[in-house]
């Protein structure tokens, strides 16, 4: 089979993997050096996909040949989609001269399990050992971890990637074993656990060969089973507490060739996985908890985002006053990112923070409005129904046009 | 009035402004030239530097933030930058700070300036040069902002040894291996040489992208938002892409496959112990 034939095939098949992130490497340069790459924490999208979606790392399947059943995957075994397996020399060829013509900053690479765990651990392992020794790559490598693959086969990726991801792939481990009958939570949490050891044992000891410093991140499947974003959350905030995760990204169920009738046959919930990944955002950086997130409903509203729902929620604590409340409580204000919050605390040590300074500093300042007191502003929607504000302040609905 | 011009270059309009702050000269007093717009009145010669004029202490991460706004092409730049510069020395702090009018702008123009030099980063295509004795990759770029200067170094982080030329229609750099040549105006052979090559097809990359693409999820808003029209006609997939808006549109976007996979034979995998169901 010619190589275009077989990129075809294996980027369409590796295309469900949400993550393409090229961020948290450790700084490296190869100028003035032998060989290629640089990363430096930062990460960069070389292009987007009329999907909206970045294009950072070199994103295929070493092949789509698979043992597994798992009912949402397009390559599960019983999908009679076309198969196709590069070489390892294939996928580094491709991967330094799309590197060096800067349509990508490096590799991520996944594989169906063939023979065993073990044998296809080895091979993406093979392939990441000669793109660092034998040419010196220094750019960003991913590698996908097969959970059932052997520690030290696990301990080996590391020492040559940037980032390891197991996924999770299901909210709950109930609809794991109904559509994933091959996978097992054990093994899955279990190699979350081993990079978890792993890393810490590396940032230990400084004189030990550095393991994954980007660290490791997972995938949720969204609405191919029927759990609600209180369980999706509270997994992700699960994870992030029990393997230090650097990232739980979510994957709105694409409708996949072929469909078996276990997975549902319609568009992808694209505004639930953008809200779920507003939702994570707050987790993992303003300090949210899942639970002050999720209403009654177990789900969150589509119509705003999670914080503004939060704040709608407990007007008890608003308005605040932005020359007192504390920085954290300023990055709870609707429309106020913790970035906003920050200039405000240092421009509050020179003068008494005015409405306008708000304008200034580009708050999006509609969901600001109600919820603010500044030196010459209170709100007058202060005693306005949470229900009527959010009338006002509901996003229009996007959803529907994506389908028509 | 005073009229200058500083040729759009950060240490002329420095050593400028440094002279202009010693006279004492405030800044609606003076008006730096727009290369593209005239003033009125010709520019005057720069004022000579007195060696003799006092040494005026400014922060240090000032100097950076300017030096980063003034990659802006935007009407006025010196002009923001001397008075930001001012008042600062008159104790004037906030002019720094986003929170003021023209620390406000400032900060903009930063953002704006740094934003650009990302879009070089990421939509920089370089072609490869073959049976060229002095270069191994080359590129035709289009900047809104003058930030090739300041910003090209990455690409010598990026590729090691390797030598390249990215030319704009203002100026152009050079990596022979070892060293960085910028050169403002671009040579008229180096603006020739990339642009031979600018624009020349990739199958392999034209297919990955066309591949990775989920029709299922179209979503032009995001796209464009992320990456402008204006990038486009520079990007080896540009013409692919209303290409699969279209298709997608048109009803590809009915499941997650590529155009490219739909249609070929396919096969369903037999466990050695097991046959499985819509084998072929």
């Amino acid at each position: 089979m010619e190589l275009i034939e077989k990129l075809t095939i294996l980027a369409d098949a590796a295309k469900y993997d949400a993550s393409c992130a090229s961020s948290g490497a450790p700084k490296r340069s190869s100028r003035g050096k032998d060989g290629i790459g640089a990363t430096n924490g930062m990460g960069i999208c070389h292009s987007y996909t009329p999907d909206g979606r970045c294009v950072s790392l070199l994103k295929i399947l070493l092949t789509n040949f698979c043992l597994y059943d798992c009912q949402y995957c397009v390559n599960r075994r019983s999908s009679d989609v076309p198969r196709a397996r590069f070489l390892p020399e294939e996928v580094i060829k491709l991967t330094l001269d799309f590197y060096q013509r800067n349509y990508v900053s490096g590799l991520f690479l996944s594989s169906g399990i063939i023979q065993s765990p073990d044998y296809t651990m080895e091979q993406l392992i093979q392939v990441a050992r000669v793109l660092r020794k034998d040419h010196q790559f220094r750019g960003y490598i991913h590698l996908k971890t097969i959970p059932e693959a052997d520690p030290a086969l696990i301990a080996e990726a590391g020492r040559y990637a940037d980032r390891l991801s197991v996924n999770i792939e299901l909210p709950s481990p109930d609809s794991l074993i109904r559509l994933a009958p091959e996978k097992q939570i054990g093994s899955i949490t279990g190699a979350m656990g081993t990079i978890d050891n792993a890393s810490n044992e590396s940032r230990a000891d400084k004189r030990a060969p550095r393991f994954a410093p980007g660290g490791q991140s997972t995938q949720m499947i969204v609405g191919a089973d029927a759990s609600d974003d209180s369980r999706i959350l509270r997994t992700a905030e699960a994870l992030y507490g029990d393997y230090r995760l650097r990232r739980v990204y979510y994957s709105a169920f694409s409708p996949i060739p072929n469909s078996p009738t276990s997975v549902p046959f319609q568009a992808p919930p694209l505004l639930r996985e953008h809200r779920l990944y507003q939702a994570d955002f707050l987790l993992r950086s303003y300090g949210f908890k899942a639970d002050e997130l999720i209403g009654n409903t177990g789900n969150l509203p589509l119509d705003i985002d999670p914080k503004l729902a939060w704040a709608l929620v407990n007007r008890a604590q608003f308005p605040v006053d932005l020359n007192r409340a504390e920085p954290a409580m300023i990055a709870r204000v609707p429309g106020i990112g913790i970035r906003t919050a920050q200039r405000i605390v240092s421009l509050r040590r020179l003068k008494r923070i005015r409405f306008e300074d708000l304008l200034r500093m580009r708050c999006v300042i509609d969901k600001a409005r109600p919820f603010v007191v500044t030196s010459d502003y209170r709100p007058q929607q202060d005693t306005t129904e949470s229900s009527s504000l959010r009338m006002q302040l509901s996003d229009q609905p996007a959803q529907m046009a994506l389908w028509a | 009035m005073r009229v200058l011009c500083c040729d759009d270059d950060f240490e002329t309009w420095r050593s400028q402004a440094r002279t202009l702050l010693a006279e004492g000269l405030p800044p609606h007093d003076v008006v730096w030239e727009d290369e593209n717009r005239p003033q009125l009145f010709a520019a005057q010669a720069s004022p000579a530097c007195r060696a003799n004029a006092p040494v005026t202490r400014v922060p240090a991460e000032l100097v950076e933030q300017l030096r980063c706004a003034a990659q802006c092409r935007m009407p006025g730049r010196w002009n923001l930058l001397y008075r930001i510069l001012w008042r600062v020395t008159r104790g004037e702090r906030e002019a720094m700070l986003a929170g003021d009018p023209d620390g406000s702008e400032l900060h903009r123009r930063i953002k704006t300036a740094s934003r650009e030099a990302h879009h070089l980063h990421a939509f920089v295509r370089l072609h490869p040069v073959h049976d060229a004795p002095d270069l191994d990759y080359i590129a035709w770029y289009e900047p809104a902002h003058d930030i090739l200067a300041g910003s090209s170094m990455h690409f010598a982080e990026r590729l090691g040894r390797q030598r390249w030329l990215i030319a704009t229609p203002q100026d152009a750099v050079w990596y022979d291996g070892a060293q960085l040549e910028y050169r403002r105006p671009c040579p008229e052979a180096w603006r020739a040489r990339a642009q031979a090559l600018s624009g020349g097809a990739d199958r392999l990359w034209e297919t990955y992208y066309a591949s990775i693409f989920n029709p299922a999820r179209l979503n032009r808003k995001t796209m464009q938002g992320h990456m402008p029209l204006r990038f486009w006609k520079g990007l080896t997939e540009g013409k692919l892409i209303p290409v699969l808006l279209s298709e997608a549109r048109a009803g590809s976007q009915k499941d997650g496959q590529a155009e490219g996979v739909r249609g070929k034979a396919g096969k369903a995998i037999r466990l050695a112990r097991q046959r499985v169901v819509r084998d072929s």
